[in-house]
């Protein structure tokens, strides 16, 4: 488990923008906001809306394959003109890497 | 009746891993520890400190009534003290031997006695519980002509249960079986007398319900004789001879100690004393019941032991991950729980499947408020939960 401490306060925006890699939760009337982002044999991210830091839980067995997408996640997010179509390519290749690893060729 | 502390705004309920805050008197007694050099019989000439090591054996003595006080042996922690038990009492003990514990154990005992198990040196049962206990009769059924020892929880760190350690006891010396209890979650708690209990060996720590620090803890042990030494050097005792003293405290406590640690123990201890156990045990009672009794409101919320005997609310939320729980309760209120297994895989596996819980556990210085804050808290997450996600 990794804390990662940004430069704003995470904001319900990023979540949904995180739908587009995976799946997430939500729980708008916690507070100011839980959501629970899962990107399954990847990683899951939680936070409070309004928080400068996440929570990031990686599956150990692939972390090195995966850790570098998270920092693509927040930075593409930050810069707000984010090329989904090209994450989405680097996102596929990752993918085919993870499940070689953890599933077999 | 608590004293107000300067504290940072949290509302800290994981007093059964590490209480906090710490009673004033123990954070003055490591100060003063620290501030003038140490003074330990045998081991300096000099004599104008405080002999923090003596202080907390009679402190810790006098608390838990155990006679006489040099059978009181410091290590640096519960687990310490129960990897020094185990292995002192089964020295010599050859393939076969038959040894008890339960499900409500924590892997502080659970891992020395499976890896023993692995090794091939002992033959372990585990006893199922029921109601938050291991009935005295399953301890009975379980007995065979070879079981020789038995290692189990005082009070679970996960129900809150106090284990009825005093009919085991009988059960057990009537069969000539030794009985090692690990007080880790009892001492300071609730009343404990060892004058009286029919244990062999009783296991503490010092940084939870005695409001020491982490790094100390140790163990009673009744008949020394029982236990083969595991660890040999320097006492400050005897140092012509090669080999280990057999006189108590010296024939288990080598090396030297942790002053700071055990000056801090003996305040603590005092500072319980100067209360009472009784007095600590039954504000406990009142407010666990009150947390309880408010989660019971919501449909939603499982508690795992609606009458704990120790101040320990084990839950979950149906609908929601434990862990999530956590960190909510941390983030938006504030409140610094526990959730997983709590290092008690069997006792999970029993309740919850090996899912986990939140926990709760509170200490003396938990207030009547933060007790409505935390309950609040809980009964708003839970009204917020969506019960068709996951199961409890």
């Amino acid at each position: 488990m990794k804390e990662f401490l940004l430069d704003a306060p995470v904001t319900a925006g990023f979540f949904a923008y995180l739908e587009n890699f995976g799946e997430v939760e939500a729980l708008r009337n916690v507070g100011e906001g839980f959501y629970k982002f899962e990107k399954t044999d990847w990683f899951s991210i939680k936070g409070m809306n309004g928080d400068t830091t996440v929570e990031v839980r990686f599956k150990k067995e692939a972390m090195d394959l995966t850790a570098d997408f998270v920092y693509l996640l927040f930075s593409s997010y930050r810069e707000g003109a984010a090329d989904l179509s090209l994450l989405k390519q680097r996102e596929q290749a990752i993918e085919k890497r993870v499940k070689e690893r953890l599933y077999g060729p | 009746m608590s004293p107000t502390i300067d504290r940072p705004p949290l509302i800290y309920l994981n007093n059964a891993a590490t209480t906090w805050p710490k009673p004033p008197g123990v954070l003055a007694a490591i100060t003063q520890s620290l501030a003038l050099p140490v003074f330990g019989s045998g081991r300096t000439t000099g004599s104008q400190g405080e002999d923090y090591v003596a202080l907390a054996r009679e402190a810790i003595a006098s608390l838990l009534a155990a006679d006489p006080p040099e059978h009181v042996v410091f290590t640096s922690s519960a687990t310490d003290s129960l990897n020094i038990l185990i292995q002192g009492f089964l020295a010599g003990c050859d393939a076969g031997c038959h040894v008890l514990t339960t499900e409500l154990d924590h892997n502080s005992v659970l891992r020395p006695l499976h890896e023993l198990a692995r090794q091939g040196r002992i033959r372990l049962t585990v006893l199922p519980f029921e109601d938050g206990a291991v009935s005295p009769d399953t301890v009975e059924a379980a007995i065979t002509p070879d079981t020789r020892l038995m290692v189990t929880a005082h009070g679970s760190n996960v129900l809150g249960s106090v284990q009825e350690i005093a009919r085991i006891g009988k059960i057990l010396h009537d069969h000539d079986i030794s009985f090692i209890v690990d007080g880790a979650q009892t001492a300071g708690h609730i009343p404990v007398d060892l004058w009286s209990l029919p244990v062999d060996a009783y296991v503490f720590t010092g940084h939870k319900g005695l409001f020491g620090i982490p790094g100390t803890g140790g163990f009673y042990v009744r008949d020394p004789e029982t236990i083969a030494p595991t660890r040999y050097g320097g006492t400050g005792t005897d140092s012509f001879s090669l080999f280990q003293p057999r006189d108590m405290p010296e024939r288990f406590e080598s090396g030297t100690h942790n002053y700071p640690g055990l000056a801090a123990l003996a305040a603590g201890a005092e500072y319980i004393a100067g209360i009472g156990v009784e007095t600590i045990a039954e504000k406990a009672e009142r407010q666990t019941a009150f947390i309880i009794g408010e989660l019971k409101e919501e449909p939603n919320v499982t508690v795992y032991n609606e009458s704990p005997s120790l101040p320990i609310v084990s839950f979950n939320i149906r609908g929601m991950e434990n862990d999530d729980v956590g960190f909510i309760l941390a983030r938006a209120y504030g409140i610094v729980a526990r959730t997983g297994l709590h290092c008690a895989p069997l006792a999970h596996r029993a309740i919850d499947g090996g899912r986990g819980s939140v926990r709760l556990s509170l200490s003396w210085f938990t207030t009547d408020e933060e007790c409505r804050v935390a309950a609040r808290a809980i009964r708003e997450i839970a009204q917020h939960a969506d019960p068709s996600v996951g199961s409890p």
